[in-house]
């Protein structure tokens, strides 16, 4: 097989993951730091109802942005999200078959799971597992969530993240992400170079503080407003908003380490409050 | 006898898990199935052991009942009651088989032991249930709890299996072999354990993979492992293959240990030298392994180097310019008031130029990116920029240094300066900690500071530095408290906890280091030199006396209420008693001067005077005598001869 481009790649694993019987949903309209933050993992994963899911998730990281200058760090990636809830026994079996679909046979390669203990602050989030490693390329993160919104979980769901661009340029050979080929004569480069150069003034030197102070105010407001009328579900796009508003700020150098914790700890009180209503909420209606 | 194998098999576990399941097993096997040869076999997907000569059965055993009382067992013509003969039949005994015994009536049964096949399958779910784990885990609905998820569990006494008793997990005589080359594994007997697994990819002895590691190892040429990866490595592979790669030469303008920690703390390489190294794979085709593991560490390389041009460019002064941005700690201010207070300490411990210039950049390199991505390099990057700033030597080998002694045992900070700074960091930090009452508690030194106050001692004991706690406590408190330190405690004690680490690090018995902590020398080192010097003297004579002297007063004088506040020498009338005022208006000012210059040994021969006077005075003179002015001022005379004696230390904590 020859290697994949980019998008034949991701191509691949919509089918691999739509074949075993997940809902192949799409990216988040809001900015998140991960897949997880997605509804579809963090509001699905909690409660008894079984859910399986994988999508495309733009990864947003302000504060690791290079300006386009440095061809691993990105202040946005993306990111290939699986959730299986519950963990299948074979779940690991299934994953190695979603590589050998992308054309990495296990047997050629030394393939190793090395331990990673995962741990979200702002969603009040742990689980363990693994970072798996293919010829000592980290490609993929690999956990079993064992708690969301700070609460232990009714059915343990396996979360498969597959760093898109690891991955590719592990197929094609490359060691700047982007050479990448993400469609036949055109680069990731071409795709996403100049916008990280741009995203990455905005992210370190542009971006009003004053402004965004304002507005994780406002949103974190607008939040508990919304737990108060019983809408968790719009709630949790607010703290999603919190969020990313957070990180905007911490990139800007605007939070000292006191600061820091405190709107970390703001942020996943909102997270478990939104988890708690959901589960209440989906008592009376199950989803 | 036979043999019993059990394997738990694992999704893959993380190395220490490996390591601290393996040091429980022995204790866990004797308590839960018995004694005999244990062959204790950890990897990534198996938690395993054979034990060789298990007995065959439980062994059997007497099992004594109480039942009612004889009152209610028997009724007065001496039948057994109702009570009697349900206690009876309960025990599966008959009434007339019950003992009587200490009013009550009593069943006997012989049990005999059950074979070791029936006792097993509860046993060895037990064992499972018995290993404990910091940070354990669920997978499923079964309720289980381990560091990774179990997939199956493999036990067979000889060629019998067992079927372990624990609902949820895959219970059999099969195991697995290598994840990707080999399947499930038909175990058919307990001995062909290791050999099975061998034929099936897999090295299951832990030993065996560290010696074919290292041995691999050697082949490929001169390798380090400045981190110490390797214990983990081996339990990163179930079948070891050294292979080698090549990175760039280009790299090399970067500092070596910049480049042996990406390659060792990301990947867990091992250096090689110039441009190589060597690495371990669970499997694979060779070719395609190293040309990736080259394309991952020449990635990792080329991000070093960016963050290093990067740092470069800003350079050391312009880190420090930045200080002032940075938190040390929560309530204590920025990086840039801990380098003022450093300079001042520096100051006080006699450090020179260097010394105090090398404060002022300590901390610069934590602005720096590469400490922001390497912590275990700080000290070491801000060396490296000081010195491509062209700051002289001795103030780049001092920044480089200060974070010296970092391990125990670890050797000191080279330079005079170096030692300094390295001193005035750690009692920086123990005072900013005292002083915000956060002292450590039991287990609990989240700023290592029993290791910043060992590195004190020895910065003292081995290095010569004079180091004053109590001056340089207050002085950097002062600074604290000018620069709006939220200040809770009083820090005073940081000087009783620096001097308790002497303990466990001098070569003398603790005694003496206690005896000393009480004398009245503060300074680290003379308090050790004291220690010494009361130890190698206290086989000799003139100790001896001292000794006497000061734990006779000691003992009558040191717990009696009533000594006058202050010795009055015209209330003496015995001719003894003249006598040892007369000694000690002699000898104590000598031994003062004599410690005061840190001459332990004249102190101790001064001290010694004491003997004679202090015995003839306990023959001739009656301490508790009738008038209270005469006893009081006795009392008084005895507390200022222990305490003459004293300035040498608590002497009365010796055991002789």
């Amino acid at each position: 097989m020859s290697a994949p481009t980019y998008q034949e790649m991701i191509l691949r694993l919509e089918r691999f993951w739509a074949d075993y019987g997940c809902v192949i949903q799409q990216p988040y309209h809001t900015e998140v730091g991960a897949g997880t933050f997605n509804p579809a993992t963090f509001l699905r994963c909690l409660g008894p109802e079984p859910w399986k899911a994988a999508y495309v998730e733009p990864s947003l990281r302000p504060s690791d942005g290079r300006y386009g200058e440095n061809p691993y760090r990105f202040q946005q990636f993306w990111q290939y999200q699986v959730v299986l809830k519950p963990a299948p026994d074979d779940v690991l079996d299934v994953y190695f078959a979603s590589l050998e679909a992308l054309g990495i046979d296990p047997v050629d390669h030394d393939v190793r799971l090395v331990e990673d203990d995962w741990e979200g602050p702002t969603l009040g989030a742990w689980g363990l597992g693994w970072e798996v490693w293919i010829d000592g390329l980290e490609v993929t993160q690999f956990t079993y969530f064992q708690q969301l919104g700070g609460l232990d979980l009714d059915l343990i769901t396996a979360e498969i993240v597959y760093g898109t661009e690891r991955l590719a340029m592990y197929l094609q050979n490359r060691t700047s992400a982007f050479d990448l080929e993400w469609a036949p004569g055109v680069t990731w480069g071409d795709v996403y170079r100049e916008n990280e150069r741009q995203w990455s003034v905005y992210n370190f030197e542009e971006a009003d503080v004053t402004l965004l102070t304002r507005r994780f105010e406002e949103d974190e407001r607008e939040c508990e407003r919304l737990l108060e009328k019983g809408l968790p579900v719009p709630a949790y796009d607010l703290v999603l908003k919190c969020s990313h508003t957070f990180n905007l700020l911490d990139s800007r150098g605007a939070i000292s380490v006191t600061e820091r914790a405190s709107y970390i700890g703001r942020v996943r009180a909102l997270a478990r409050r939104v988890a708690l209503a959901y589960l209440e909420d989906r008592a009376v209606a199950p989803v | 006898m036979p043999s019993l194998l059990f394997e738990i098999g694992c999704e893959e576990l993380p190395a220490v898990v490996c390591e601290t399941a393996a040091e429980q097993l022995p204790d866990l096997v004797r308590a839960h199935v018995g004694d005999g040869e244990l062959n204790v076999l950890v990897g990534p997907r198996r938690i395993a052991f054979v034990l060789h000569d298990v007995a065959e059965r439980e062994e059997d055993r007497v099992e004594r009942r109480r039942g009612p009382s004889e009152q209610i067992a028997f009724d007065p013509g001496g039948h057994p009651t109702q009570a009697a003969e349900g206690f009876a039949r309960s025990n599966g005994l008959a009434a007339g088989e019950l003992e009587r015994a200490e009013g009550f009536v009593w069943a006997t049964k012989r049990i005999e032991g059950r074979p070791t096949a029936e006792v097993l399958p509860d046993a060895l779910a037990a064992l499972v249930r018995g290993l404990a784990f910091p940070k354990t885990m669920r997978w499923d609905g079964s309720g289980l709890r381990f560091p990774r998820p179990i997939r199956w569990l493999c036990a067979k006494l000889d060629e019998t299996t067992i079927p372990v008793a624990l609902e949820g997990v895959r219970v059999g005589g099969s195991s697995s072999g290598h994840r990707f080359t080999s399947h499930e594994v038909e175990i058919r007997s307990a001995g062909d354990y290791a050999e099975a697994l061998r034929n099936a990819g897999v090295e299951p002895d832990q030993e065996v993979r560290r010696a074919e590691i290292l041995r691999a190892l050697e082949d490929v040429g001169e390798w380090s492992d400045p981190r110490g990866v390797l214990a983990e490595v081996v339990h990163l592979v179930e079948r070891p293959f050294v292979l080698t790669g090549r990175y760039d030469e280009r790299f090399l303008e970067l500092p070596l240990r910049v480049i042996e920690t990406v390659m060792q703390s990301h990947q867990r390489y091992f250096p090689l030298g110039p441009g190589r190294f060597a690495f371990v794979a669970n499997g694979g085709d060779p070719d395609l392994i190293v040309r990736g593991n080259e394309n991952v560490l020449s990635g990792r390389l080329d991000d070093a180097a960016f963050s290093y041009a990067r740092d470069v460019e800003l350079g050391i002064e312009g880190m420090a310019g930045r200080l002032d941005s940075v938190r040390f700690h929560a309530r204590a201010g920025t990086f840039a008031d801990k380098a003022e207070r450093l300079r001042a300490l520096c100051e006080l411990l006699g450090g020179g130029e260097p010394s105090r210039e090398a404060a002022r950049l300590a901390k610069a390199d934590q602005v720096s990116t590469m400490v922001h991505e390497f912590a275990e390099l700080e000290g070491f990057m801000g060396g490296v920029y000081a010195r491509q700033a062209g700051i002289p030597e001795a103030v780049a080998a001092a920044i480089e240094e200060h974070y010296l002694p970092d391990a125990a045992g670890g050797p000191l900070p080279r330079t005079a300066a170096g030692r300094v700074v390295s001193a005035a960091d750690k009692i920086d930090n123990l005072t900013v900690a005292f002083a915000l009452g956060e002292r450590p508690t039991g287990s609990r030194d989240p700023y290592g500071l029993r290791r910043a106050a060992i590195g004190l001692c020895r910065l003292a004991v081995e290095g010569g530095l004079e180091i004053e706690l109590p001056r340089l406590v207050q002085q950097a408190l002062t600074q604290l408290a000018a620069q709006s330190a939220e200040v809770t405690d009083d820090p005073s004690d940081v000087t009783g906890f620096v001097l308790e680490r002497l303990e466990g690090l001098l070569d003398v018995p603790v005694e003496f280091v206690r005896a000393a902590r009480a004398a009245s020398v503060e300074e680290l080192g003379a308090v050790a030199r004291l220690a010494r010097t009361l130890a190698t003297e206290v086989e000799d004579e003139s100790f001896a006396r001292a000794y006497t002297a000061y734990d006779r007063a000691n003992r009558l004088a040191g717990k009696a209420d009533g000594a006058a506040p202050a010795l009055d020498p015209k209330l003496a009338t015995d001719a003894a008693e003249l006598a040892l005022v007369e000694t000690l208006g002699a000898v104590a000012p000598r031994i003062e001067a004599a410690v005061a210059e840190r001459a332990f040994t004249k102190a101790l021969a001064a001290a010694s005077e004491f003997g004679p006077p202090v015995d003839r005075f306990f023959d001739e003179v009656l301490v508790m005598a009738e008038d209270e002015a005469v006893r009081a001022n006795r009392l008084r005379l005895l507390l200022d001869v222990r305490d003459a004696v004293g300035l040498l230390g608590d002497l009365s904590q010796i055991p002789r």
